[in-house]
């Protein structure tokens, strides 16, 4: 869409005197969340997760032999985060290369988010590879690239001490709300949060703008809580997929077999 | 091109069954087979047009396939002070996702994603192919079209895959409808600097009435509508088609398997555009693979090749006919049904 400038008579007010944000939500509530835990590729786990319009692709790969021996330690295993950020996935279209710094920063926060969460010491001299392709932003990026990652590692079979849900929220004057779009992001301070939710532990906490100390306390509590709200959504969506790769491919498995035995009444 | 390593037995066998009578491949296929094509427009709602692609993937395992995303996003460039171009410009990129190529290093991922964007950009922003409607104000400012390609796994035929995933994008892409403003200073002494819009048809008295050039003073653009999501690019009938010809002398196959690629030495690409109201034309051709083929053989592939793309192109039309149908009509439909 070209952006014109064009005098728009009503401003989009963050929060307006209803209690409703510029998308309709409350101020607590979270945007819908659609988890897929489909296989890509061929990928040991893969996740694609959305929050909204916020779109992410998180594919994993491991243990496996390090493609580089220099990288491996002797009694861990390797984990390296790639991050790609698609040129259409925002408004304006911004091609970032793989070395930019913005995203070395981005995938060098997801690695240390879960290095302590990962059972590392099990799999010595060898590499997780955690690729994340972001397709579409509405804010909350982070969030949502660290739940794909939780979901794919899951998917992916390798042991973590817990999942790591994460969060973003933001105080519009004294008023805490619950994870931003795009528009709420560029007005207000807001702080990205990720816990997790058996033990309450706190893995990451990431803020890029300026906050009023008394303020930060309420929105660390309510993102917190809010963690513990995504963790079920997780969980379900894990379950589903157990369930479904566990019985054998799910529903479709009768009707192959439905169709096999018509063929061999013809024979 | 990027394979999975082989033995030299399985090589050997792979090539033995495509040459034998019946000819064998490894999913039951016959040699001119494709494997089932998933195709989805409209996936990136912040483009001008978008479109996803999935070649072999087996519907009851979800996962696998060759996957394909393609986005067209257009910008307004400036063609005096700016890279802008008169009569717009087409720029496409091939970016590779490391989740596709998992055994590649990073450096050898950057040389296969140049290489598919130099193929791709090639073909696609040669003058032939180049839509009228892209043009804003002529000689001031004009659209450039940044098509920009993902690939997210890769199961054999990513060329094809590639070019229809453009293809598919460049139909879906809706241009913004402009229209020129010109400013005009006030007449009539007392406020000097003020200036209002003018509509270019409007005439001004200032001209004389020997003076017959139609001198463009429109200096800049505006949406009549904002929320138009404008007309359609101009040319979706000319958008090529790839066909990757497998040479096994003395036959070829279609659609390769990643085994079945890593056991052929030599692939000839072949991209055609199909225009409506002309002959079938070849944009673009690539020979890739250390193997090698004699120059006669040349031509009967090509003829070959061109039988096999229209047929592609007529079933990918049609497709893209009925995604239309599906996102505007059918939508509308449901729309007021609610």
């Amino acid at each position: 869409m070209v952006r014109q400038m064009v005098v728009e008579s009503v401003y989009c007010k963050i929060l307006n005197d209803g209690g409703f944000r510029s998308d309709g939500r409350r101020q607590y509530e979270l945007r819908d969340i659609n988890i897929d835990l489909g296989q890509q590729g061929s990928a040991d786990g893969s996740a694609s997760v959305s929050h909204g319009l916020t779109q992410v692709l998180v594919s994993v790969f491991g243990p496996r032999e390090a493609k580089m021996r220099s990288q491996t330690i002797h009694d861990r295993a390797n984990i390296n985060v790639e991050v790609a950020v698609a040129p259409f996935s925002t408004g304006e279209r911004r091609r970032r290369g793989r070395g930019d710094k913005r995203i070395l920063e981005f995938a060098s926060t997801i690695k240390s988010t879960f290095e302590p969460v990962i059972q590392t010491a099990l799999y010595p001299r060898s590499q997780i590879d955690i690729f994340v392709q972001i397709l579409q932003q509405d804010g909350g990026v982070l969030q949502a690239c660290i739940n794909a990652t939780t979901l794919a590692l899951a998917s992916a079979g390798i042991p973590l001490l817990d999942f790591v849900c994460a969060v973003t929220g933001g105080v519009h004057s004294t008023s805490p709300l619950l994870d931003l779009t795009t528009l709420e992001e560029n007005d207000v301070p807001h702080v990205t949060v990720a816990v997790m939710p058996r033990t309450g532990k706190v893995t990451l906490v990431t803020m890029e703008t300026r906050l009023h100390v008394d303020r930060f306390e309420d929105i660390f509590r309510v993102g917190c809580e809010a963690g513990k709200v995504i963790h079920k959504e997780m969980r379900a969506a894990v379950k589903e997929r157990t369930r479904s790769v566990g019985s054998g491919g799910g529903p479709d498995v009768g009707d192959r077999d439905v169709v096999m035995e018509e063929r061999m009444e013809d024979y | 091109m990027a394979s999975i390593s082989l033995s030299k037995s399985e090589k050997s066998y792979i090539q033995t069954s495509l040459l034998s009578t019946p000819p064998l491949r490894g999913d039951g296929r016959s040699l001119l087979d494709y494997r089932t094509i998933a195709l989805e427009t409209g996936i990136a709602p912040l483009a001008n047009g978008s479109a996803r692609l999935n070649i072999g993937k087996p519907t009851h395992e979800g996962g696998g396939g060759t996957e394909v995303l393609g986005a067209v996003k257009l910008e307004v460039e400036d063609v005096e002070n700016g890279d802008g171009v008169d009569g717009g410009r087409i720029v496409c990129s091939v970016s590779c996702s490391p989740a596709a190529y998992p055994h590649l290093s990073s450096n050898a991922l950057d040389d296969l994603s140049y290489d598919m964007t130099t193929l791709l950009n090639q073909t696609l922003s040669h003058p032939s192919l180049h839509p009228p409607n892209l043009c804003i104000l002529p000689k001031k400012k004009s659209w450039c079209l940044n098509l920009d390609v993902i690939v997210l796994s890769d199961s054999g035929n990513v060329y094809d895959a590639l070019f229809m995933a453009a293809r598919a994008a460049l139909w879906d892409t809706k241009v913004p409808i402009t229209r020129a403003v010109e400013y005009q200073a006030k007449r009539g002494g007392k406020n000097p600097q003020e200036n209002t819009d003018v509509d270019m048809d409007t005439e001004t008295e200032q001209q004389s009435g020997f003076d017959t050039r139609h001198i463009s003073r429109a200096v800049d653009f505006e949406l009549p509508d904002y929320w138009d999501e404008g007309e359609t690019l101009a040319g979706q009938d000319l958008w090529p088609v790839c066909v990757t010809l497998n040479i096994m002398p003395p036959t070829y196959y279609l659609d390769a398997t990643p085994q079945e690629e890593a056991s052929t030495p030599l692939r000839l690409l072949l991209a055609m555009s199909f225009p409506k109201s002309a002959s079938s034309r070849l944009q673009a051709t690539r020979l890739l693979g250390p193997g090698e083929i004699e120059l006669s053989q040349i031509k009967r592939l090509i003829q070959e090749g061109e039988k096999h793309g229209r047929e592609l192109y007529s079933a990918l039309e049609a497709k893209l006919r009925e995604e239309d149908v599906r996102r505007n009509q059918k939508a509308r439909d449901k729309f007021v049904l609610r």
